[in-house]
């Protein structure tokens, strides 16, 4: 394991002042209500005008609508969006992970299919991984599709699927081939590229937020029938893509930058007043931390560009990251002497309600910390993950 | 600018194989190391960054604080900053001699009443001076001017730090010195971030080595038949060590990067205070994880944590810098703020 510094290149600076030079014009400060970094609200006018400035899928190549720009340009992009809380909801996934996976592993036709869609801001991912019985326990998800003329019939239950209700496709791991008493768990499973928006037999209900939000939703499946067209890569190799597809959702800006809108928003509102000493010192703190773990994350995208896998520098960013996320939660309550309310008259007020309803779950989502610790420390002994 | 390997080998194997736990140990108990210090001497390391022209031994500010590094790895137990990329720099910078024996600094504590008169002679005490009773000069300096004081005409009460390394209290009455005066961008405030940055590269180097230590000895350590870094407890206190050893290495190269080409205030100011609260996480992570072994004096875990425990508090603890870069921060207001965690010194007008 070793992060090695990197800094960015005369072009790479260019690109941060023209995404910087783009949000002050679009959404001033003032002008809109900030997401929580990945959070963020889904706009699908907003995504249109970033993937018309080539800033959706960039990192796809030019032949299928991208820019072929490099993970390090994307994370350029993305950090600005995160920490302005821009409304990036709507082409978030597909543009962090599913258009890789489709471009790295899907065929020409799905890239016909799906990419310049994505690249045009035009298409909503959802993610099927969870399922009642599996979670931090991926591999032993249960939702299966069995064999039929030209395609498989799915049964089973998704769940924790953030926005399927918003989102126009579905990336579902599940199973293709039975398990077998004491076979690999690893084995058998394929990833299935689902329509939400117009499948037979595919069923919605929402699982309100803790705030009573709608979020989460459950997906279920009777007798869908799924096309082989629909499948991504081989069948039976749906377990490698799928951790492939994590190194991507790992390590970056989005684990760490959520509660920056609301950071910001306090400097806002006590411009010109007197801070006490213990405002101060919280100010150096954070910004001291997330300067060094900016450079950490950085370093993870000049890794990926150099065509390397850093899955054990990702997981301990993304832990580390989310971890001072919590943090940062924690010490801005203690700033604030009254009940919040989250429809305070404050910003900085309204946006540090959401984040304590929400906090809990930046080190759930995308694999609990946990499942994060484990990963890393085998990675740290030697030990295969 | 990047640093030749073969500098980072040389010293490693220099360090490896003179920094033994034993030669360690006694360096506590006799209160210095001559011939630790003579062979870095030798090799020239004492003096790297400072120009040739002036007796030094070349070299970047980057080669002085990759050795640095090695030296918070191996917990080598000599004046290594001190003489060179602190007090050499500033003998070097003022246009006085540097001496062939150790040089070292007064770090500026509260206390300090040491001060240069304006016949150029010095008078006062100066508190936990590193390796005072073993140094030929100390520096100091004060009010636009840089001044180098031969030790011998001290009076030294001997001091150690958590790591028991020699923090020594000196004291003049009416010593002549050299005087020159400072030339610019060379004072007390200087002086400080310099300090900070020596501390951060030796805690980088301290915590990547305490961070393997603890990996290798709880794969090595069994309970309830098996090793004890098999348990998900013990693994946590692992990746928390090593987050924060690799968050520590980041900023210490990223501040050294900066420093190299001038203004650092902020990555300085910041990598001292990340590294400072890294090093209160790390080694309370490292000790959990070793149980007793890890208190005692025949294990070599002492050897990094006590050091990191010294130097966190040298050159500014947490309080400081926290203050120093919040202050900086709060100066630049909301729509400054992101732009200095991207850009940094550069950013700042």
């Amino acid at each position: 394991m070793r992060f090695t510094p990197t800094e960015l290149t005369e072009a790479e600076l260019a690109l941060q002042s023209e995404v910087r030079k783009f949000l002050a014009d679009e959404l001033p400060p003032g002008s809109h209500e900030p997401g929580l970094g990945m959070q963020a609200s889904h706009d699908k006018a907003f995504s249109k005008k970033m993937a018309e400035r080539g800033w959706v899928g960039m990192a796809l190549p030019k032949e299928w609508g991208g820019s072929d720009k490099k993970a390090v340009d994307r994370f350029i992009v993305v950090e600005e969006m995160l920490r302005w809380g821009a409304p990036v909801g709507y082409h978030w996934v597909a543009d962090r992970q599913t258009g890789n996976i489709i471009n790295k592993f899907g065929t020409d036709e799905q890239r016909e299919r799906f990419l310049p869609q994505i690249c045009r801001g035009e298409l909503g991912f959802s993610i099927g991984m969870s399922e009642p019985d599996s979670g931090s326990d991926l591999a032993s998800v249960s939702t299966r599709a069995e064999r039929d003329d030209g395609g498989w019939i799915v049964n089973g239950t998704k769940i924790w699927t953030s926005n399927a209700h918003e989102n126009d496709w579905f990336i579902c791991l599940l199973r293709t081939t039975p398990l077998e008493d004491g076979g690999n768990k690893r084995e058998g499973l394929s990833q299935l590229l689902i329509d939400l928006k117009n499948t037979d037999g595919l069923e919605l209900s929402p699982i309100p937020f803790l705030n009573g939000e709608h979020h989460f939703n459950e997906v279920s499946f009777t007798d869908v029938f799924v096309p082989d067209e629909n499948v991504v890569g081989q069948p039976g190799m749906g377990w490698n893509q799928n951790t492939t597809e994590m190194a991507y959702e790992r390590g970056g800006p989005d684990r760490w930058l959520s509660p920056f809108s609301t950071v910001e928003q306090l400097l806002r509102e006590t411009q010109g007043s007197e801070l006490g000493p213990r405002t101060v010192s919280l100010f150096g703190e954070l910004v001291a931390r997330w300067w060094a773990l900016r450079n950490l994350s950085l370093s993870v995208s000049r890794l990926i560009d150099a065509g390397e896998a850093p899955s054990i520098e990702s997981s301990l960013v993304k832990e580390m990251g989310t971890r001072f996320e919590i943090e940062i939660i924690e010490k801005l309550v203690e700033l604030v002497d009254h009940e919040l309310t989250p429809s305070s008259e404050s910003l900085f007020q309204r946006l540090l309600a959401q984040c304590v309803l929400t906090g809990p779950g930046n080190t759930i989502r995308g694999g609990t910390i946990e499942i994060l610790r484990s990963v890393a420390s085998k990675g740290l002994q030697g030990l295969p993950t | 600018m990047s640093v030749d390997q073969l500098l980072t080998d040389t010293a490693s194997r220099l360090f490896a194989e003179l920094c033994t736990h034993s030669a360690i140990q006694e360096a506590e108990a006799n209160g210095q190391a001559p011939e630790i210090w003579q062979a870095f001497a030798e090799t020239g390391f004492a003096w790297i960054s400072l120009p040739e022209a002036a007796g030094g031994s070349g070299g970047t500010l980057l080669d002085a604080l990759e050795v640095l590094r090695l030296v918070g790895y191996y917990a080598a137990p000599i004046p290594a900053a001190e003489t060179g990329m602190l007090g050499g720099w500033l003998l070097a910078s003022a246009g006085l001699s540097l001496p062939d024996g150790i040089v070292t600094v007064a770090p500026g504590s509260q206390n300090d009443t040491i001060a240069i008169a304006a016949d150029g002679s010095v008078s006062g005490a100066a508190h936990m001076v590193p390796w005072g009773r073993q140094a030929e000069r100390l520096v100091i300096v004060n009010s636009g001017q840089v001044a180098s004081i031969p030790i011998e005409a001290a009076s030294v009460t001997n001091n150690v730090s958590l790591a028991g390394e020699p923090r020594d209290t000196l004291t003049f009455d009416n010593v002549a010195a050299e005087v020159a005066d400072a030339p610019e961008g060379a004072d007390a405030d200087a002086l400080r971030f310099r300090g900070a940055l020596s501390r951060v590269a030796l805690m980088a180097g301290a915590m990547e080595k305490m961070s393997q230590l603890t990996v290798s000895y709880t794969n090595e350590r069994e309970q309830f038949g098996r090793p004890v870094a098999r348990f998900q407890a013990v693994q946590q206190h692992l990746v928390w060590a090593s987050q924060d050893a690799a968050l520590t290495r980041m900023a210490a190269d990223a501040a050294g990067r900066e420093a190299d080409r001038g203004d650092a205030r902020f990555e300085i100011a910041s990598a001292k205070l990340v590294a400072n609260q890294a090093a209160t996480r790390a080694t309370k992570a490292c000790h959990q994880a070793h149980g007793a072994m890890g208190m005692t004096q025949e294990y070599e875990l002492h050897h990094s944590s006590r050091r990191l425990w010294s130097w966190r508090s040298e050159y500014g603890g947490v309080n400081e810098w926290a203050t120093w870069v919040g202050e900086t921060a709060i100066a630049g207001g909301a729509d400054g703020l992101y732009p200095l965690i991207t850009g940094g010194s550069n950013a700042l007008s």
